[in-house]
């Protein structure tokens, strides 16, 4: 039975993504690629070096098979540079679905909610299929989804933190009340939380850090891509209730008549 | 800020340091402290951890370009102080042009304009028009000059400049008067205060740095980084980074009075990678290969590559008869060796990590203010 993750007019049959970033050559990056098995691969369009092939990103991960490219943002400042990036990454893949990444500040890299609106809104205007990165702020999704966003990609917690699911009980509210795909962005360091992100409901899950900073890179994305299977599922087969107390299998209240 | 004796440290001070989840200033001074000596290697293993989170296993690289050795400055340190006796040149608008093509041949997308402190020759026109030509050609122009004022810097972010490299040498005022004869150098708080003025002027990236030798390190470093809380409080946009060159020998004989031996400037690197986990760390080619390899990843993110620091060095013709530099180079491989050694290390040596055909020049880049 298919179950495919939809992104705009794409489908992905994966649902791990994964970003390129920090990863310590191109064999390796591919090597995880690969072996994640994602089909959908973000590289910021700041990587693009068309001047020095050792140095550029978007070559190596271009040229293999069934893949399919996510040009990302990061790097923008404001709304006008991430839309500006945007229409570039467009040119580059020749597809219109770009992560929207605008973090003003380079150290905490935390996304800017309010430049992230208003280029989401230019972008998605302009025929874009706009992922935003976005803080885990339930009414920010909303408005987000309104003005025709293709998901929304909240953070489980800060990019590179390896905190994991950090703001579990917002993205609960965010995934309870989305109509469209929730994919949860950056934080991530281990499969298990991975797996608990698909558990809870998320679309998808993007990890990078996690990856690239790994000891064997390959074989934590082979990890990643199994977790994220099984938490996803789990969330089919549908978890049984949680409960502080034991259920006693002759219920104390069977005395009762109905 | 509250002064604190590093004397009075124990390990287990350091220990708790290392493993804070937000260390404090006492627990930087902990970490610079003598008592941290023999917990280098527990404080090398935590800083690598926290490097590779936050920067992964890549090294950002850049190159510095003399653009004149004029100075106006005294200080008793520098190769290029006014009062040693040595030709004096600076790189014309064609000359410019070459060294600027040489260097982008190396595949290099940062540059690193340098020059003296203002003089007649080299004021803000002059810098201006080099910024400008650089950005031309550069995804990523920073330069490291005399301080200017806010609407000086202005006009450096239109022409696209995108950082600002100044150290404020030393932070103890006493050894800052003895060690800046004269000129406009002199001036402490001019200089304290300038990377103020430039992000207020939209600069996007301040590098800070001490330079290791004149006063003690430890209250030195403990200076800086006050001065980095509290710039990355005000200007919150900014990126920050901090370098810590240490004294070299130059054309003066300068003897430094506080030297810095290798295994306490990796104590400094760790104590500051552990204190500010997201700040990169810059070490240039004052170092040797030896301390840059091995520091790379272990807290050291940017590095320069390849560099010459005569006037016109990066082409023979021009540096010959000018053999000079501000400072010794200690680490003169060539792109392709240097890169080669990191990528063995297992790091990705960037080359572009910035992209100016959408950045927002000046005008877009909000004016930071508080």
């Amino acid at each position: 039975m298919s179950d495919l993750l939809i992104l705009g007019e794409h489908s992905f049959a994966s649902r791990l993504l994964l970003g390129t970033g920090k990863f310590s050559d191109v064999a390796t990056m591919v090597d995880a690629v690969q072996r994640s098995g994602s089909g959908l691969v973000t590289a910021s369009i700041r990587r693009f070096n068309r001047e020095n092939r050792d140095d550029d990103l978007f070559g190596p991960l271009s040229r293999l098979p069934d893949l399919f490219l996510l040009p990302n943002t990061s790097g923008a400042m404001n709304a006008r540079e991430a839309v500006l990036a945007a229409r570039i990454g467009r040119e580059l893949t020749g597809h219109g679905l770009v992560k929207l990444e605008i973090h003003p500040n380079p150290h905490h890299l935390m996304p800017d909610p309010i430049e992230t609106f208003t280029a989401a809104r230019e972008l998605a205007a302009d025929g874009f299929s706009v992922l935003p990165y976005m803080p885990a702020d339930p009414v920010l999704a909303k408005r987000l989804e309104e003005i025709g966003c293709a998901a929304v990609m909240p953070l489980g917690s800060a990019i590179g933190s390896g905190q994991g699911l950090a703001t579990a009980h917002l993205l609960r509210l965010i995934i309870e009340n989305s109509n469209i795909p929730v994919i949860v962005d950056a934080g991530l360091r281990a499969p298990s939380e991975a797996a608990a992100a698909m558990e809870m409901g998320c679309d998808a899950v993007l990890v990078n850090s996690a990856v690239a900073a790994a000891a064997n890179p390959g074989a934590m994305a082979e990890a990643f891509a199994q977790a994220v299977r099984a938490g996803r599922r789990a969330f089919q087969a549908g978890l049984m209730g949680r409960s502080d107390t034991a259920q006693a299998t002759s219920p104390l209240t069977a005395f009762l008549a109905r | 800020m509250q002064t604190i004796s590093t004397a009075d440290f124990s390990t287990d001070d350091v220990a708790h340091a290392i493993h804070r989840e937000q260390p404090g200033a006492r627990d930087l001074a902990a970490m610079l402290s003598p008592a941290a000596d023999t917990m280098l290697e527990n404080m090398a293993q935590r800083a690598r951890t926290l490097t590779r989170r936050h920067f992964g296993n890549t090294i950002a690289l850049y190159t510095p370009l003399y653009l004149s050795d004029y100075c106006s400055g005294g200080c008793r340190y520098c190769g290029f102080a006014a009062d040693r006796q040595r030709p004096r040149r600076f790189l014309n608008r064609e000359e410019r042009k070459a060294e600027m093509a040489a260097i982008a041949a190396m595949g290099i997308q940062e540059i690193l304009l340098l020059t003296g402190e203002r003089s007649e020759k080299v004021g803000i026109d002059y810098v201006e028009h080099a910024v400008r030509e650089a950005a031309e050609r550069f995804h990523a122009v920073t330069v490291e000059v005399f301080p200017m004022t806010s609407s000086e810097y202005a006009r450096l972010v239109n022409a696209g400049c995108t950082g600002l490299t100044l150290y404020q040498e030393t932070y103890d005022e006493k050894v800052y008067a003895d060690m800046h004869r004269w000129g406009p150098k002199r001036d402490y708080h001019a200089r304290l205060t300038a990377p103020d003025n430039a992000l207020r002027a939209g600069m996007r990236n301040v590098g800070l740095g001490v330079l290791l030798g004149l006063a003690p390190a430890t209250a030195e470093i403990m200076a800086l980084a006050a001065h980095l809380q509290r710039l990355r409080r005000r200007w919150w946009r900014a990126g920050f980074s901090i370098s810590f060159p240490r004294i070299r020998p130059e054309a003066g004989g300068f003897q430094p009075p506080n030297p810095v031996d290798d295994r306490m400037l990796v104590q400094i690197v760790l104590a500051l990678r552990i204190y500010f986990p997201d700040v990169p760390l810059v070490m240039s080619t004052r170092e040797a290969p030896s301390i840059r390899d091995n520091l790379a990843g272990l807290g050291i993110t940017r590095m320069s590559v390849a560099s010459r620091t005569t006037v016109g060095g990066y082409r023979p013709q021009l540096s010959a008869d000018n053999a000079t530099g501000q400072f010794q180079v200690n680490d003169d491989r060539d792109i392709e060796t240097f890169t080669g050694a990191i990528r063995a290390r297992g790091f990705w040596p960037v080359l572009k990590n910035s992209d100016a055909v959408y950045r927002d020049t000046g005008a877009g880049c909000p004016a930071q203010q508080r």
